[in-house]
């Protein structure tokens, strides 16, 4: 996949590249594409970057199933607007990835052939208008935690993309919660319809972050090189800690029994979390993921003619430039 | 021609007639024509513009800090205009390099040296000018690249107005 063969610890100068390389991270600098980084340090990133990018590829298909029955124009238009930041969101990481040596081709290729993962949140399926609302305002609510959190990231261009993606991302919390807002206060029908997608939609949110420390083996390298300042389960707590009294106050019920605010930390405390369904839906058998690839897959394959006129323009440019 | 994969060129914009062109990322297309499009979609959806740059990207040097002490100006060639970019600090932002100018230098690293005497930064890029292609400066070819963005619903979040559950119930 990446043809570089530096950085790897049997090279001569390992250790001694490392410690400077760590320093570096101390310091508080960025590490650029050109400069030296452990091979595990690019293979870490390749893979955290060009799994996020797929998910805002994947990402657009919930949410744009729902363009053509948006209930108002204004609706429609901040919709279009949101999937058309997503498909934007996903550009900035792929160049991100490229820029540590990863080819765009092999990244389409790793999402198309089904390989590569994408965040399991896009697996399952967006059912009624409320769940636009939902998705909005907690599941890209999860979204900025993590990315807020990714702004900060040693790797300068994984963090710059993120500064650009929080800035978008602000809006569609905003469109989200002001929509869940308006159903929560509405008719009957509204709050039943609402409340049934806050129902759907709560868990799968609080898995967003990731598993338990205790079960995220990768974590402890990742906060030592700076890829990730914080660990799954404190982005989690932070979700929380925002969205739980916001939620009531919106009079919601929160589908977690066990779910408490703990004075002495000032905490809220989730149940446990129905990990089983998770690592169903992530390995493949969530209600979504065939239809999902498929939907990706032929959009690949309707936009193969588009493609190939744009190469056959450039083509004859160039031949005539040559004349 | 390319099998799947269109070339890549960085992306350079310029926010207002008096701001310093910045990279802001990097777009495949076929063409620099193709590529100032699918700039526009990319990093104008929202925020404003007066022009955008694009550059094949491999027609980009750069150098990081690690690199300065190994930097050459070449000696051999004809001198040529280079647009020379500099990362000046670490901190957390949107844009990685800002034009320090247009350097004459019969190479790239010729030109970084002479943009390192100008200003100091953490790294830098040069590009050859006769490879950069923009958007006109003309007041109608900015209005109908740049305008539409700027009058989109949903564009700002204070479009929202929005006050929390909590504030309005006690309101």
């Amino acid at each position: 996949m990446v043809k570089l063969r530096i950085g790897y610890p049997e090279d001569p100068d390992y250790q001694e590249r490392l410690a400077e390389f760590e320093e570096r991270i101390a310091r508080g600098e960025k590490i650029e594409p050109g400069d030296w980084m452990p091979a595990e340090y690019r293979r870490q990133l390749i893979r955290m970057i060009s799994q996020h990018a797929h998910s805002e590829w994947v990402g657009m298909l919930p949410e744009g199933a729902w363009i053509t029955r948006a209930p108002s124009l204004r609706r429609k238009l901040i919709l279009l607007a949101k999937v058309q930041d997503e498909a934007g969101h996903g550009q900035y990481l792929y160049h991100a990835a490229e820029t540590l040596g990863i080819t765009r081709e092999e990244m389409v290729e790793a999402l198309l052939s089904g390989k590569a993962k994408y965040s399991n949140i896009f697996n399952y399926p967006t059912l009624t208008w409320a769940d636009v609302g939902i998705i909005g305002w907690l599941v890209d609510g999860m979204a900025i935690k993590n990315q807020t959190m990714l702004a900060q990231c040693s790797y300068g261009p994984y963090s710059r993309a993120m500064v650009r993606i929080c800035a978008e991302e602000t809006f569609h919390h905003k469109q989200g919660k002001e929509a869940v807002l308006l159903y929560a206060r509405g008719s009957k029908k509204q709050r039943q319809m609402v409340q049934d997608a806050l129902n759907r939609w709560w868990w799968p949110t609080l898995m967003m972050a990731g598993p338990h420390d205790t079960d995220s083996p990768h974590t402890p390298l990742l906060l030592r090189w700076g890829i990730k300042t914080k660990t799954n389960d404190q982005v989690r707590q932070e979700f929380l800690n925002e969205h739980v009294p916001e939620l009531l106050d919106a009079g919601l019920t929160i589908p977690d029994p066990d779910l408490r605010y703990d004075e002495k930390t000032g905490n809220w405390i989730h149940g446990p979390i129905p990990w089983d369904d998770f690592w169903k839906v992530i390995n493949g058998e969530g209600p979504m993921n065939r239809h999902r690839l498929m939907a990706r897959r032929r959009a690949h394959e309707e936009g193969r003619w588009v493609r190939e006129a744009m190469e056959a323009y450039a083509r004859r440019k160039l031949a005539q430039a040559a004349d | 021609m390319w099998g799947t994969e269109w070339p890549r060129y960085e992306v350079i914009k310029q926010d207002t007639e008096k701001s310093v062109p910045q990279m802001v990322g990097s777009v495949h297309a076929t063409d620099p024509e193709h590529a100032l499009l699918v700039a526009r979609h990319v990093f104008v959806r929202r925020p404003s513009a007066y022009a955008l740059f694009v550059a094949p990207a491999e027609a980009f040097f750069h150098v990081s800090q690690e690199g300065f002490k190994d930097l050459k100006a070449e000696e051999e060639g004809q001198e040529e205009p280079y647009w020379v970019f500099a990362k000046r600090s670490h901190r957390r932002s949107m844009v990685y390099g800002d034009l320090v100018g247009r350097f004459l230098a019969k190479g790239p690293q010729g030109a970084v040296l002479e943009a390192l005497l100008q200003t100091p930064g953490v790294a830098f890029w040069a590009v050859p000018e006769r490879v950069v292609v923009g958007t006109e400066p003309k007041e109608e070819v900015i209005e109908s690249w740049f305008a539409p963005a700027k009058d989109k619903t949903y564009r700002l979040q204070s479009y929202y107005g929005l006050i929390t559950a909590k504030e309005e119930r006690h309101a």
